[in-house]
């Protein structure tokens, strides 16, 4: 063997062999089988990932004369109408309602942890909402905040109200508790479903450990299912977290356009209420890129909050 | 060990009767308005199931004309006074979803000449929101169609790279294989919006634009990566034994992984193919941006509710049909996703 001429992208050649010292012949070839395999996952993403995204980045750095131009962009984004409201309401959104929906679902998922008749079939229920296309759900809870909707409906006949509430009209902050309490009832399944799996992994000896040593039930709840829970907790809370920075549809399907503004529904606004416009290319741009770079930063400082940096792969 | 008391019994049990009661009856309420016609429509409150037939009161009138009354909950209102059959039989239609012909129903009526004023029934006709959705909403026909393709073109795709590259991910050991993880986590996490923007203008480029095999391109992004990741994750835990009894009775790298691996491998294929399925499915920003004429479904039922509440019965109806294949998806691929998820039963 003359490794000296091997090229550095050939190294994994010598990983192959010592892997396995027998069947040396076919082994020599067999070091570029990862590479093989990788290649058209490689491809596709030079092709259609990291060109647009660093095409993306050229176009928010050209102003509209086609000249290089750091914050000509941002300018125009920060000075566009509503975009201070929907940085705000984006913050407010992804905070409460990931908060909301933590809570609620911990609380079924420990309760649907133990096992009874009939628990499968609420877990079941309980996952319906999950299979409803995000599209659909808006429509759905549309037809209940219309003024003569379901929602007043029921509020009525339970004597909670006396005049049916006209939803539709919310502003401001209401606005996006709206869109938080649709967005809770469509999401808490998904990630009651996520802690139900890692309570599910728990080992029951654990928590017998625990009661044997006269632990009460929020000592465990708190030193053995929370630090067992907190893998899954992190990795959906990240997943959680980025969709959350990304609402838009229900918010526009609700209530419309420019009432409760977020980032990504300004993003459609310019692309489907304003098109053509120079300007409003430009803004989708710095928009998307903005949109990104908050989803980055806010994934970053959770990893680093939480001091545990997750396994890729595997847990989610 | 840890036995309930009573007073823990009934919390458990309101906190999961309060659950079970927030899914289902807003989900009952739905169904409800999108088989409803447009007199009930504007019917407050609402019924909490949906009413399968229509009962109106006719009297006669003078010149062969029929009165024509309906009780929208607060006692019988005159409606319609006409002896005209296909203005009867549009208003039957129109605001009651009912079919029949309009000399049929001046038949029923005429019998209000000898008997005086007369209920009657007549059965709703119950795919008429439905029929309206794609009679009255641009390009929804379309839009079905173009969804279901799209969603098999990102399946395909994501899970021929994905698998191999997942495949490769578990197998093997070699150089910058923790770069490689963790730009699958990068690619997997980045907004989908970050990407469509300025892939519309490379779509563009490639005379993909507003196309369908564009969309799943970038559909696929995200689900190669969870692909790999996925399938990674199986192929671990697959018998490596079995794959090398394959080899050494002669079989090729490429015949053992579409013979041996491949088929055990088929419950994270089956996951991923759904993640692949509902990221086709339910998206509306990427279609908003990359297409023109081709829409997909979602979108058109986005666009479908508009800005009034006006026919929103039809946009339920749409939403429905909309709804169907994603939730039958979901529930075939069901056991395998929860597999997955470390084998939540259900």
């Amino acid at each position: 063997m003359n490794l000296q001429n091997q090229k550095m992208t050939e190294l994994p050649v010598i990983d192959g062999l010592k892997r396995k010292k027998n069947n040396q012949k076919s082994l020599l070839h067999k070091g570029m089988i990862p590479y093989l395999l990788l290649l058209p996952a490689f491809i596709y993403y030079a092709v259609f990932w990291l060109t647009p995204v660093l095409s993306g980045i050229v176009q928010i750095f050209t102003d509209k004369n086609g000249n290089f131009n750091l914050i000509e962009n941002f300018r125009l984004m920060i000075q566009a109408d509503l975009f201070d409201k929907a940085i705000m309401n984006t913050a407010l959104f992804a905070a409460v309602s990931v908060i909301i929906q933590y809570f609620l679902a911990l609380l079924l998922a420990v309760l649907l942890s133990r096992k009874f008749k009939g628990s499968k079939l609420l877990m079941f229920i309980a996952m319906i909402p999950m299979a409803i296309t995000p599209t659909a759900v808006a429509i759905l809870w549309k037809t209940g905040l219309v003024k003569e909707g379901w929602v007043n409906t029921i509020l009525m006949s339970l004597h909670l109200i006396k005049e049916p509430i006209v939803f539709l009209n919310a502003e401001g902050i209401a606005a996006v508790f709206l869109i938080i309490l649709i967005d809770t009832w469509t999401v808490m399944p998904s990630v009651m479903i996520i802690l139900s799996a890692g309570l599910q992994g728990m080992q029951k000896e654990l928590k017998e450990a625990a009661y044997t040593f006269g632990a009460n039930k929020w000592r465990i709840f708190k030193d053995i299912t929370l630090p067992i829970l907190k893998p899954s907790i992190i990795t959906s809370v990240i997943l959680r977290l980025i969709a959350a920075i990304q609402v838009w549809a229900i918010a526009v399907m609700v209530l419309g356009y420019n009432k409760a503004p977020f980032l990504v529904e300004r993003i459609a606004f310019y692309v489907e209420i304003v098109p053509g416009v120079e300007t409003s290319k430009m803004l989708t741009f710095t928009l998307s890129f903005t949109t990104t770079l908050i989803v980055f930063i806010t994934t970053v400082i959770y990893l680093r909050f939480s001091k545990r940096k997750t396994k890729h792969g595997g847990d989610y | 060990m840890d036995k309930l008391n009573i007073i823990q019994k009934t919390v458990i049990a309101i906190v999961l009767s309060a659950m079970v009661l927030s899914v289902i009856v807003p989900l009952l309420f739905f169904f409800s308005v999108a088989f409803s016609s447009d007199v009930e429509m504007s019917r407050f409150p609402k019924p909490l199931f949906p009413t399968f037939a229509l009962t109106i009161k006719v009297a006669p009138a003078e010149n062969n004309q029929y009165e024509i009354f309906y009780d929208n909950g607060e006692g019988y209102r005159s409606i319609l006074t006409t002896g005209n059959p296909s203005k009867l039989e549009t208003h039957f239609k129109r605001q009651y979803g009912v079919t029949v012909p309009g000399e049929k129903l001046l038949e029923d009526f005429s019998k209000t000449r000898i008997n005086g004023p007369m209920e009657f029934t007549y059965p709703k006709n119950l795919f008429f929101n439905f029929n309206q959705f794609f009679a009255i909403v641009n390009n929804s026909l379309p839009a079905l169609k173009n969804s279901v393709i799209v969603a098999l073109y990102t399946i395909l795709i994501s899970l021929t790279i994905g698998s191999l590259a997942g495949y490769a991910m578990a197998r093997f050991t070699f150089k910058f294989k923790e770069l490689i993880n963790v730009t699958l986590l990068i690619v997997r996490m980045f907004p989908v919006v970050g990407i469509s923007v300025p892939m519309a203008v490379l779509l563009i480029k490639f005379g993909l634009f507003d196309t369908l095999i564009g969309l799943a391109l970038l559909y696929s992004i995200p689900n190669i990566a969870l692909t790999a990741w996925v399938t990674s994750s199986i192929f671990i835990g697959i018998n490596k034994e079995l794959e090398e009894a394959s080899l050494i009775f002669g079989a090729n790298s490429l015949q053992t992984f579409m013979r041996i691996t491949m088929p055990l491998a088929f419950p994270a294929l089956a996951a991923s193919s759904m993640y692949a399925f509902l990221t086709a499915w339910n998206d509306t920003i990427s279609a908003l941006i990359l297409t023109n004429r081709n829409q997909t479904l979602a979108l058109v039922v986005y666009k479908a509710i508009g800005t009034t509440s006006s026919g929103i019965q039809y946009a339920a109806a749409g939403s429905i049909i909309l709804i169907l294949p994603a939730l039958v998806f979901t529930f075939i691929v069901r056991k395998y996703v929860n597999q997955m998820w470390g084998g939540v039963e259900l």
